[in-house]
């Protein structure tokens, strides 16, 4: 009696469903137009000219490490150490007026310099991260690696040494895409990592990442 | 047409067999895309990334399911992943132009019991209100569907059963009139 008024509700109910977002004609024509656009959009899509194998975890590590040296490295170059700067002789204290304007100018190409380094080398580590990432075998936890770089993605965002445009767009990309990563839910990480994936392959954000990286910039590991 | 010729022909370039293949999976596709949305422009958006993403990747379908189901997959993981977003921005509402048009009286149905399962279904779980979707309202079997979600089939029939259940203790009211 319960069984067969359960199955007359569920019938009902399968009935009353079919008004459910009861789709209208196929947009066939309008829709085939867009996809036909961005196919052949992506005909003429310079490919990208270098795929790097996928590295590990470790690699990682090492790849960090030797940024950190690197950054060391800059910093000394750009800041003029006080023990090199010369006790200026009297007619270089009393600097002519071409080399007073020189010097800050240089001073900002030296910024200029130390940020593409700084940029380059970050978005080689963020294509490593993301390379990983896609490998459907790696078990590792990426959330905290994924929060560190954000930070990194942040500051450079926030620094006003990276003006050119194309950059700074991918930057706020991989800005959303790392935060999605740093925010993973633990309990549904499977599904939720296949998702960020798709959107990734969607985005065709590693391509864009591996042809903003310079050749010969990236971390030899 | 066999589906691997297709497929074959689609991958040596030929831009004629693309629409063919887009002309014999849309229909399908947009119905279930907008069953799960419920808004044309984002079905129409979700169905182009759907095709767009099949051609991108279709040198990697090895045929281990039917294309039709392969297809199905990619729906639905491109409509979760924009869903995702779309929540972010803003809360889920019914369509009130679709509640007006539920409210006008038709000869097998209650509105009010079609708005009460509207918003029913909107409370389901993701995974239960897909399979609802796709195997009571679009017809999708439980093998297809376990192949498009890549799930079991027993998993299927559970999650089924389950949002069955949930809908029917959402609309117990009814079961008293059935009663009588």
């Amino acid at each position: 009696m319960m069984d067969d008024r359960e199955d007359r509700l569920d019938n009902l109910i399968r009935d009353a469903a079919r008004d459910y977002h009861a789709p209208p004609a196929t947009p066939r024509a309008e829709m085939w137009e867009a996809i036909r656009a961005s196919r052949e959009a992506a005909r003429t899509e310079v490919p990208p000219l270098v795929t790097r194998p996928a590295r590990s975890p470790l690699r990682l590590v090492f790849g960090i490490a030797a940024l950190l040296v690197l950054g060391i490295a800059i910093g000394r170059l750009t800041v003029p150490s006080r023990g090199s700067t010369p006790a200026a002789p009297a007619q270089s204290s009393v600097a002519t007026a071409p080399e007073a304007a020189a010097a800050p100018a240089q001073q900002r190409a030296r910024g200029e310099v130390a940020a593409k380094v700084a940029t380059d080398d970050h978005l080689t580590q963020v294509e490593t991260f993301l390379t990983e990432f896609g490998t459907p075998t790696a078990a590792t936890d990426f959330s905290a690696q994924a929060q560190d770089l954000l930070t990194d993605t942040r500051l450079l965002l926030d620094s006003k040494r990276v003006v050119d445009p194309r950059t700074r767009k991918l930057l706020e990309d991989l800005e959303l895409v790392l935060a999605q990563i740093a925010t993973l839910d633990p309990r549904e990480k499977n599904r939720d990592r296949d998702l960020i994936a798709d959107g990734l392959a969607q985005s065709h954000l590693r391509t864009r990442l591996r042809n903003a990286i310079p050749a010969g910039s990236a971390i030899r590991l | 047409m066999e589906p691997t010729s297709l497929v074959a022909r689609v991958l040596a370039g030929d831009q004629d067999a693309e629409r063919e293949l887009y002309d014999t999976h849309v229909d399908r596709v947009y119905r279930l895309v907008y069953r799960m949305v419920g808004d044309g422009e984002l079905a129409a958006d979700y169905t182009q990334d759907t095709f767009i993403r099949t051609f991108e990747r279709l040198a990697g379908f090895r045929g281990e399911s039917a294309l039709s189901t392969w297809i199905t997959s990619i729906a639905i993981s491109v409509v979760y992943n924009g869903q995702r977003k779309v929540k972010r921005l803003r809360a889920r509402e019914i369509d009130l132009e679709h509640a007006d048009r539920l409210a006008t009286p038709s000869r097998e149905g209650d509105p009010d019991l079609k708005l009460k399962l509207a918003a029913a279904i909107e409370e389901l779980p993701t995974g239960y209100r897909t399979v609802f979707l796709m195997h009571d309202v679009e017809g999708f079997t439980h093998l297809e569907i376990g192949s498009a979600l890549g799930i079991q089939e027993g998993t299927s029939k559970a999650q089924l059963s389950r949002a069955r259940a949930k809908l029917r203790q959402q609309l117990a009211q009814y079961a008293g009139d059935l009663a009588s």
